[in-house]
């Protein structure tokens, strides 16, 4: 409990992380980022597009795409349950859908709790902020007092259109 | 003041725009004094704005533009060649100045431009005889009003009321014994000023022209207190000889704010007025005036004009103006209304669906479609714009680019009224720059080489644009050499683009320098060959839901065309089921829908199929397998041919499931949030809130080429 203390303490340099659970991993990504979490609704399929882009869904008029998140970063592609939900985050300017198993829980953490992620990524450098250990807060983790490691996800890393505008 | 300097730079942008076209048309050899003073007028009032914000160094080189300018007018120096290239160079400083005004470039070099003008000057008024004016060739260039000219006064809307007056006292001398045949009347709107209008600048062109002020009508002056900086309150009466055209006047007053009343009467109706007995009461306002100018406004504009000038600014018995009368709207609101019109047409079938069939019937129904449409319509005219504005940026760049390569080039602009959604114009712009620097760089040959083959030095490059039904055709055509397929077809194998043993037809070949990473530059130069021009061109009008085509014929030169719907935003459409899913087929492809008997479809090889159409036999294509979407087990016959026309393949036959209905969907561009899918036109979003996917007809028929290159997902 004391780093939970500790944050509470460092109030003003927090910022708020949003988890979910992508097979057995835990990842995370700013808040601010958040646009809403909706319910598994299957998306409208394109064709010729890479087979994590699910599809294309509505989402208050506009098209918004779908991504397998687990599949976009290397992972065995999510199955679909009762409670898998899509996170609709903005990434610039555009708007995405990520699709994950649970989200899990909103927590505070300070910068300097961020650690980088070491180079043993998928090819893709930048797609990992970095890494942050918290303590569990969930009934059955409490005994043990392991804490869990967030994988905190940089959502301009996981722009759809970052390859078109490295070529133009 | 941010919208008003908003404001003065649009403005700035439609008098470049003005004075580009007026020049051209001057270096082509039409020197009528419209023209010129057209010119005039627009590099004027960029000064008399420029001066009124302050940015001293636009206002500078304005200015001095504007004196060669006026020399011009007045027929003093002659537009030669020579001298409006001069202007033209002046000009392309002028559009950096105001580019470095409003902050989007850094203050560009025109110590060249400046000397050349001065000499410009110097020269032509002393070979013409007397004309140049000593005033209009200022020793020191820095100095921005070496006149008692109007920068300072213009600070404040203020200030000119003294000065005009001050003039009018001074003008005493001339107090008519000319006849006075023309009596004018103004009264600027109240929200002149705010509108960046310069009243003053008005008087004191209408007083060069000879004009006297007979009357300053200062009734519709408020209490100082109730009086706002930015308000005009002022009525002059300006007497003006008759040996002046009158449309030399209505010249004069053209960009009066759209509710001042502007009246040129002949003076027989009217007797001359004597002179103005406000001096007395003058005095105490103006040192009042001083006091007041350096408190700021509150923000009480009225751009809108409506019925409430008070009645003493604006007597009842003048008519107002009849010119049309406009309003600058933002871009975003005519947006968001767009939007908004859309939802209602997608409320509006949503409702239709949930109603009962006999309540679909009932008159209120169909009333609401209509008028919707008609909203929509409306709407959509609003932001129609003609396309010189995508156009107009094309004569600076061949002029620099000709600077650049040598090589000489004439532009023929056809079409530039043809009018287009103003996404669309915005949105071309790049596409262009980069098919006419394509074609100077890759196509038009060094004058050297134009002129061993027989063809005349400078190389000619045609814009045009044209409608044809809902499609706008936008056309480079340059007469260079077209492309070497040969070197094209090299290039493709070398970088992987195409196998070795590849049997592609010419125009295959052509489209290959649109693949990604595709560039034949042998060595890159600034211009184009950064190997992505013609890459992004197709990807930004693909994007669009348009495409480009490429005709070359070698040694005679090279067309490219850009094919772009009218509007982005609203499409007439059929729905229609392919395994499983709903698409929308653009209602101007589809020419007959046939449910082919047995038989009708025949195998021309194990991947081709044919439909027999009255003894015509067309290609037959199924969108599953152009998708690679699982294909649906129904039977053929159980199936629909919808017989489709395409631009590039002539009439084609689709294969889909069923088709549901027919309905106008609102575009939505999967380019927002996604990138532009190659066969796709965008999604829309259908009554019951699902979406379907827009079906481009072109992409999907044309050659199977696009297959070759479709990795436009991620590539990971």
């Amino acid at each position: 409990m004391s780093s939970l203390d500790h944050r509470t303490a460092n109030k003003q340099a927090d910022r708020k992380i949003v988890t979910f659970s992508l097979g057995h991993q835990t990842f995370g990504i700013d808040m601010h980022s958040l646009i809403e979490i909706r319910e598994w609704e299957e998306p409208t399929p394109l064709p010729t597009v890479p087979s994590f882009i699910k599809g294309v869904t509505n989402l208050r008029g506009n098209v918004v795409p779908v991504i397998g998140l687990a599949e976009r970063l290397g992972w065995e592609p999510s199955k679909i349950h009762a409670r898998s939900c899509v996170l609709v985050v903005s990434i610039g300017e555009k708007q995405a859908g990520f699709l994950v198993d649970e989200v899990s829980d909103i927590v505070s953490i300070g910068d300097q709790e961020i650690q980088p992620a070491p180079d043993v990524e998928i090819g893709e450098p930048s797609v990992i902020l970095g890494l942050v250990r918290v303590e569990s807060r969930t009934m059955e983790a409490r005994g043990d007092d392991t804490g869990q490691m967030i994988l905190l996800l940089d959502l301009d890393g996981l722009s759809l259109t970052r390859h078109l505008e490295l070529v133009a | 003041m941010d919208e008003i300097q908003g404001i003065f730079f649009e403005e700035c942008a439609e008098g470049l725009a003005v004075a580009e076209q007026g020049l051209s048309a001057m270096r082509a050899g039409d020197l009528s004094s419209e023209t010129i003073a057209g010119v005039f007028r627009a590099v004027h009032s960029i000064k008399g704005g420029a001066g009124a914000f302050g940015h001293a160094a636009l206002t500078a080189f304005a200015h001095r533009f504007e004196n060669v300018m006026d020399e011009v007018r007045a027929g003093r120096i002659p537009a030669t060649p020579g001298v409006t290239d001069v202007m033209l160079s002046a000009f392309d400083i002028l559009t950096d100045h105001v580019a470095a005004a409003r902050g989007t470039a850094p203050l560009p070099q025109d110590a060249a431009v400046l000397a050349a003008l001065e000499n410009v000057l110097e020269t032509k008024g002393v070979g013409v005889g007397g004309g140049a004016t000593a005033a209009s060739a200022p020793a020191t260039p820095e100095a921005p009003q070496p006149e008692a000219e109007e920068s300072d006064e213009d600070e404040f809307g203020f200030r000119p009321v003294g000065v005009a007056l001050d003039i009018f006292d001074a003008a005493e001398e001339p107090v008519e014994p000319v006849e006075p045949d023309w009596i004018i009347d103004f009264a600027p709107s109240h929200a002149a000023l705010a509108n960046g209008g310069e009243p003053l600048l008005l008087v004191r062109e209408v007083e060069a022209l000879g004009g006297t002020i007979a009357n300053v009508d200062l009734s519709a002056l408020p209490p100082l207190r109730a009086m706002e900086p930015e308000q005009s309150y002022l009525r002059w009466t300006i007497n003006v000889p008759a040996s002046v055209e009158e449309s030399t006047l209505t010249d004069c007053f053209d960009f009066v704010a759209p509710d001042s009343v502007v009246s040129i009467v002949r003076a027989e109706s009217a007797a001359p007025v004597a002179s103005v007995t406000a001096t007395a009461e003058l005095d105490p306002i103006r040192e009042d005036l001083a006091e007041a100018a350096p408190e700021p406004s509150a923000p009480t504009l009225t751009l809108v004009p409506t019925a409430s000038p008070s009645p003493s600014a604006v007597p009842p018995e003048r008519a107002p103006e009849p010119a049309a009368q406009t309003i600058r709207v933002d871009l975003i609101k005519l947006d968001l209304l767009l939007n908004l019109v859309g939802e209602l047409v997608i409320r509006n079938s949503i409702l239709a669906d949930r109603l009962t069939p006999a309540d679909q019937q009932r008159v209120e129904l169909p009333e609401l479609a209509r008028l919707t449409r008609q909203i929509q319509d409306n709407v959509m005219s609003l932001r129609a714009q003609p396309i010189r504005q995508a156009f107009s940026r094309v004569p600076r760049m061949l002029r620099d680019l000709s600077a650049e390569t040598g090589k000489q080039v004439i532009l023929e602009t056809t079409g530039e009224t043809t009018e287009v959604d103003k996404g669309v114009i915005e949105k071309i712009g790049d596409p262009l720059t980069h098919m006419i620097r394509n074609a100077i760089d890759h196509g038009v040959e060094p004058p050297a080489d134009r002129i061993a083959k027989g063809k005349d030095a400078h190389g000619t490059i045609r814009l045009s644009a044209e409608q044809k039904g809902a499609r706008i055709f936008v056309r480079v055509a340059d007469d260079g050499r077209g492309i070497d397929r040969v070197r094209v077809r090299a290039k493709a194998i070398e970088k992987g683009i195409i196998q070795a043993d590849a049997q592609l037809t010419d125009e295959e070949i052509d489209q290959l320098i649109c693949a990604p990473g595709f560039s034949t530059a042998e060595t890159i130069s600034n211009i184009s060959g950064r190997g992505v021009g013609m890459d992004v061109v197709r990807s930004n009008v693909e994007a669009l839901g348009g495409r480009v085509e490429i005709a070359s014929t070698p040694g005679e030169g090279t067309t490219f065309t850009m094919i772009l719907p009218l509007t982005l935003a609203i499409l007439d459409g059929m729905i229609v089921r392919l395994g499983g899913q709903r698409y929308v087929l653009p209602l101007a492809n589809v020419i007959e829908t046939v449910q082919p008997a047995p038989g009708q479809v025949k195998r021309t090889s194990p991947t081709n199929e044919v439909i027999d159409m009255r003894g015509q036999y067309l290609p037959v294509k199924r969108a599953t397998d152009i998708f690679d979407l699982p294909g649906s087990n129904r039977s053929l016959e159980d199936s629909l041919v919808v017989i489709v026309e395409s631009e590039s393949a002539g009439h084609v036959g689709l294969i889909v499931d069923t088709i549901d209905d027919r309905r106008e969907v609102v575009i939505k561009s999967l380019d927002q949030n996604l990138y532009p899918i190659r066969g796709l036109g965008g999604a829309t979003i259908l009554g019951d809130g699902s979406i379907a996917l827009i079906l481009d007809i072109e992409a999907l028929v044309a050659s199977n080429s696009f297959n070759r290159f479709t990795p436009k997902g991620i590539a990971a």
